[in-house]
């Protein structure tokens, strides 16, 4: 036996033992042949399921977030908090305050007076929710949204807010919400990019959007969001003067020298590149219909404000969202600048609102005489709240108000969010969340759950891990579900 | 054996191990071919001869065959040749298992441990036989070798065993396992899913056809209302009266407690459940949904049922094929699946040009899979709705703006499945509905807005059919009064030459622009009405107002003209520019282009000119001498954010840059409070023929600080 042993050691020598390997090599490539994807990596997501279908049936098939950059103060409007009109002057408790941090601009205040809003409320709808007077319009659809009083956020300052808001991480380079839906659930207009981006601006202290916000972040280039311009020209040079057919003819010839260049570098952002060139090419032919308004009826230019004609104004992107997402558009994200209100708040927050409150409302109310609210959830809200003691002098009719990342206020609206609720409350000075607290993650959990994709499913491999909208955390806000 | 072949089977058993490594690292990417899957499912035969075979492999050296047999060579071959078989019959079992494994219905724990488990068990049993020469011959590995192999052996097929017959499955004759249904709440009945389960749970293994304790079955309806050898069990509506009850509720030792003292005890949400159901009249067909939403039987079951399921994402028919789905699919029409795992598909039509009834009859073959259909602002007609009611499971229609009116709708009726119907900005009328609506019987909701259809006729609709949801206008429409906004200007800029025609314009269909030329304020009576450009050749204001029926007149708007009759042919900075405020460098001066204020805009960060450590200095040159009179310089004054006027602007003038000589000198006055200004400095001399100009403008001292302050300027007006 012991010589057995020892023949069959000499034996497998380096070299046989190599050539046993290269038969095991066979065999690895024998069972390679029943895994397709091997090389490739594409087609199949991370859950082994294929990309672009909703993982459950979904309740809203399209997104419109109309978001209010900068941040709103919720205690102007929708979170009334008449005890700070009560305790206006008087110093916030310390045991209120806690042990919030504070930005650089009030760090160095001396003293924290509470300020009440100069602007009264009302009770609306059948939830009697509390809207103040600066918002008429959204008073109006109060029993078709879903007012959420108890958003809170861990981010600051406006920059890492944001991203935080829209892409789940403060820090950027990751995919933009739009981007993730996208992914998950593709286009459903093949004329149209799936994800749409339009800015506005008003009077307001303004804050600056950046691309980075609708970045595709490590997926695919094509998930990219697509920023329409706000000029006359949403989308500039759709008629070149070029035929179709020399369009074509050219877009065939440049595919080939792609091909051959991807063919040689290997690099999918060529793949990504034709395939934009494509979706440019035929958006010539869906973009002229989208942004024709003179087949919209007489009442539609009553119903959204009469600058819903004035190219760039966010009454107009309003309406050209509305024009969008009935064309099948995933995810349009407005960003309307103005909101940053450290000081001079009665006057800008005034003007603000009368920006936003009819447009905004007329969307709702829009998509719903359409039928098509029940498929669309619409967004409103800032990346965080503010503070209810002032910032700088507070005077007779005038104040500011800080950033403020314990509680802030959104509202949503169809795509199978209950509507005509209040969510979550705030405690009596409108500074800690008292009820039902919303994370931005669960926040972003809810809204994928809408969509019909499992937050913890929609998922990316990047540099060794997996990537989720909502990191490892999130859960869905069941309360507000229809 | 011949030690070649020997050797061969060793390296066989390597490859195998290989390969079966290379299965599991990829068993979840795994896509086999039809012909590949009775290879999987021959598992289940296989799997019994490595069983037996390592079994005895394993435990043959141990068996007392005493010591001489045990260390004969041909013994030991003999078991060798048990071990080498049975090993190579578990790789080919375990490739066959992974086979199996991605066919429907296998998922879960047991999978996974079973996988695992006989891999490993593979994996012991090559290693075993590969050093086995070795090491065999000592009786501890021996046994050692032996009682792993065999718990391997053990808890593999457990694990398979479970996959195959489920969970339980040895024990399930002695413990009734009760096994829920996956019934959605909207489903359930209360009788055959709440309470019958229960009696399964605590009581059909003493009162069944077999035991029939009592005399009382518990199995079905039937038994339940004859009742046993006492009596009948219930008094329908009176849970205490009842003798059911009073059994379950005797103290536990009492000899008629049921269940019987040892046996396992009904919960008292169970107790809760049973008595409310013999309250509420012990009805057997009763569906839980049918229940008010607060009553108590209604809302305790709830907790029973998972989260409600959308009945709507339940389907009976089979998907269609994903190749002709693909076929189907164009850049105008979309078809997708509702969601993963759903037969169900949404179809959309998109773009007005190239719609045809030839793109709803193309859909044909996956007719039955269509579940919505979206139709929006699309030229469809009556005639095609014809081939939409073949879409037999259609739920959702959107005809919103199409062309069909009520003789279409008729066609639709035979959809009985359609729960939501579009018709906003269509031409059906109230009488096509209201004939129309009663074959409607599933739909749920319709919108009609932008329809002949008056308010009062919506609310009409809604009375004669409170079980659909109507959705007309805002009802606001018609009923604001609304500010129009200012009129516009369409000239590019508002800086000329020689002369301009003012283009004004409104983004309002049918607005009416009026406007002035002196500074006064239009008004709706007496001020001109905007219809064809304006001429001007001189600077002018022009203020403007817009006004419609319907609407209150716009805010009154102001449009500065300004000339700008002499353009120098070629400039140069003679100091350079703030860094932050560089604009178009030199050019700057005569772009026309006029800055703003607000620092996020773009006119305000690319069209001023920034100075502050050093004079703003420019030099113009003309090609032939032009008569100067007047001099302006457009600037910007926003005190709180540090831009102040310039301290003094000066005017140089001559033949050449050598010659030149100071035309005029202008300082701009400071702001009394702290304002916004946006103003030109201006001056006026005798004409005078240059060739040469030269332009200085000072920023400010501050007063305290003796440090330079911003200033911004952009437009230069000669004439």
């Amino acid at each position: 036996m012991e010589k057995e042993w020892l023949e069959h050691g000499f034996n497998m020598n380096r070299r046989r033992f190599l050539s046993t390997m290269s038969l095991g090599l066979g065999s690895v490539a024998l069972g390679s042949l029943l895994v397709p994807d091997l090389f490739s990596g594409l087609g199949l997501g991370e859950d082994g399921l294929p990309e672009g279908v909703a993982h459950f049936a979904p309740k809203a098939k399209r997104v419109i977030y109309l978001f209010q950059n900068g941040a709103p103060a919720q205690q102007e409007l929708f979170d009334y908090k008449p005890k700070l009109r009560e305790m206006q002057g008087q110093e916030i408790p310390p045991s209120v305050r806690g042990t919030q941090r504070l930005t650089g601009m009030t760090a160095f205040q001396s003293s924290f007076p509470l300020v009440g809003s100069f602007i009264d409320f009302k009770p609306y709808g059948q939830s009697q929710a509390w809207i103040s007077d600066l918002l008429p319009y959204t008073a109006r659809i109060a029993d078709d949204i879903c007012i959420i009083r108890s958003m809170y956020t861990e981010a600051i300052n406006h920059d890492p807010a944001l991203t935080f808001l829209q892409t789940g991480a403060q820090q950027g380079n990751r995919p933009s919400m739009g981007s993730w839906l996208s992914y998950g659930l593709g286009n459903e207009n093949k004329n149209l990019p799936a994800f749409t981006v339009l800015l506005s601006r008003g009077v307001g202290n303004g804050q600056g959007v950046y691309s980075k916000l609708w970045s595709n972040g490590f997926l695919d280039s094509v998930h990219q969001g697509v920023q329409f311009s706000n000029g006359e020209d949403p989308v500039l040079y759709l008629r070149d003067g070029m035929s179709r057919q020399d369009r074509r003819v050219m877009l065939d010839q440049l595919e080939q020298l792609n091909s051959e260049a991807y063919r040689e570098f290997g690099d999918p952002e060529i793949l990504a590149r034709v395939r934009q060139y494509e979706m440019a090419y035929r958006m010539q032919t869906e973009v002229p219909e989208v942004m024709d308004l003179s087949k919209e009826p007489d009442s539609i230019v009553k119903l959204y404000g009469p600058d819903c004609l004035v190219p760039g104004t966010f009454a107009a992107n309003c309406l050209l969202a509305r024009k969008l997402s009935e064309k099948g558009v995933r995810f349009v994200q407005l960003y309307h600048q103005g909101w940053d209100q450290h000081g001079n708040l009665p006057f800008e927050i005034r003007s603000q609102a009368k920006d936003v409150d009819q447009a905004s409302a007329a969307l709702v109310t829009d998509l719903k005489q359409q039928g098509l609210l029940d498929e669309t959830l619409v967004i409103w809200g800032g990346e965080f709240g503010r503070t209810s003691y002032t910032q700088g002098k507070l005077t007779a009719d005038n104040y500011g108000r800080d950033h403020h990342p314990r509680c802030f206020t959104i509202w949503m609206a169809g795509g199978g969010v209950k509507p005509g609720i209040v969510y979550g409350e705030t405690d009596d000075f409108g500074y800690n969340i008292a009820k039902d607290p919303v994370h931005v993650h669960d926040f972003h959990a809810t809204v994928l759950h809408l969509l019909g994709l499992n937050h913890e499913k929609l998922v990316f491999k990047h540099l060794g891990r997996r990537y989720r909208l909502t990191d490892v955390a999130g859960k869905v806000v069941d309360g507000i579900l229809s | 054996m011949h030690p070649r072949l020997r050797q061969a089977a060793a390296q066989g058993l390597i490859v195998l191990d290989i390969f079966v490594c290379f299965l599991l690292l990829f068993a979840d990417r795994l896509v086999l071919p039809y012909w590949l899957q009775p290879v999987g499912r021959m598992h289940l035969m296989l799997l019994h001869f490595p069983l037996v075979l390592l079994g005895i492999a394993v435990w043959l050296p141990l068996l007392g065959l005493g010591k001489d047999n045990a260390q004969s060579v041909s013994f030991v071959r003999f078991g060798r040749a048990f071990l080498w078989t049975g090993t190579w019959l578990a790789g080919l079992t375990v490739v066959m298992g992974l086979f199996l494994s991605r066919e429907d219905g296998y998922a879960g724990d047991a999978l996974t441990r079973h996988r695992w488990t006989g891999a490993l068990l593979f994996f012991a049993a090559s290693m075993l036989y590969l050093v086995s020469g070795k090491v065999w011959s000592r009786k501890i590995w021996t046994s050692v070798s032996a009682l792993s192999i065999t718990g391997l052996l053990l808890v593999t097929g457990h694990y398979g065993a479970t996959l195959t017959h489920g969970d339980g499955f040895i024990l399930q004759p002695i413990v009734r396992e009760m096994n829920t249904k996956p019934v959605s709440i909207d489903q359930a009945v209360v009788y055959a899913d709440i309470i019958q389960p229960i009696l399964e749970r605590k009581c059909v293994t003493c009162h069944n056809p077999n035991k029939y304790k009592g005399e009382l079955l518990l199995t079905d309806s039937m038994g339940l209302l004859k009742g046993g050898k006492t009596g009948p069990l219930f008094v329908p509506g009176d849970s205490r009266a009842s003798l059911m009850m009073e059994r379950i509720h005797l103290p536990i030792g009492d000899e008629k407690h049921m269940p019987p003292e040892g046996n396992a005890q009904l919960t008292s949400a169970e107790i809760t459940l049973l008595s409310l159901w013999i309250d509420h009249g012990i009805g057997f067909q009763k569906k839980l949904v049918s229940l008010p939403e607060d009553d108590s039987l209604r809302v305790m079951a709830a907790a029973y049922f998972m989260p409600v399921t959308d009945s709507s994402s339940l389907f009976d028919f089979p998907a269609a094929d994903e190749a002709l789905i693909t076929r189907l699919t164009t850049a105008d029409r979309n078809i997708s699946h509702v969601s993963r795992q759903s037969p169900a598909l949404e179809v959309s039509i998109y773009r007005r040009d190239g719609y045809g009834v030839k793109q709803l009859e193309e859909l044909m073959d996956i007719r039955q899979q269509v579940v919505t259909l979206k139709l929006n602002k699309l030229p469809v007609g009556d005639d095609d709705l014809k081939v939409i009611g073949r879409f037999e499971n259609l739920r959702r229609l959107e005809l919103n703006f199409s062309d069909i009116t009520d003789r279409g709708l008729r066609e639709l009726t035979v959809l009985k499945q359609l729960r939501t119907l579009s018709l906003s900005g269509t031409r059906v009328t109230y009488e096509g509905l209201k004939q129309v609506l009663p074959s409607f019987r599933s739909v749920h909701s319709i919108t009609l807005w932008n329809t002949v259809l008056s308010t009062q006729d919506v609310s009409g609709l809604r009375q004669a059919f409170p079980g659909i949801d109507i959705v007309g206008g805002s009802g606001y429409e018609g009923k604001d009064t609304l500010t129009l906004n200012p009129p516009q200007v369409k000239n590019s800029t508002l800086v000329f030459r020689d002369s301009v025609a003012v283009q004004l314009a409104h983004p309002v269909r049918g607005a009416e622009i009026r406007y002035t030329l002196d500074g006064s304020a239009p008004d709706s009576l007496r001020s001109p009405v905007f219809r064809n450009a304006i001429q001007i050749a001189g600077n002018t204001r022009i203020m403007a107002r817009a006004y419609k029926s319907g609407w209150y007149g716009s805010e009154v708007v102001q449009f500065d003209f300004l000339k700008n009759a002499i353009v120098p042919d070629s400039l140069r900075l003679l100091y350079p520019l703030n860094n932050v405020h560089l604009a178009a460098g030199a050019q700057t001066f005569f772009d026309t282009k006029l800055g703003v204020f607000g620092a996020n805009n773009p006119a305000w960060a690319n069209f001023w000119a920034g100075a502050r450590k050093n004079d703003m200095g420019l030099v113009c040159f003309f090609n032939k001498p032009v008569s100067l009179s007047t001099f302006g310089l457009h600037y910007m004054v926003e005190e709180e954010t540090g831009i102040h006027p310039p301290e003094v602007i000066e005017v140089w003038g001559g033949a050449d840059e050598q010659s030149l000589k100071r035309i005029a000198t202008i300082r701009p006055e400071r702001p009394v409070k702290k304002e916004k200004l946006l103003k030109i400095a201006e001056a006026s001399f005798p004409a005078r023929m240059v060739s040469c100009l030269k332009i200085i403008a000072k920023p400010p001292l501050d007063r305290k600080s003796k440090q330079p302050r911003l200033i911004l300027v952009d437009e230069m007006f000669l004439n």
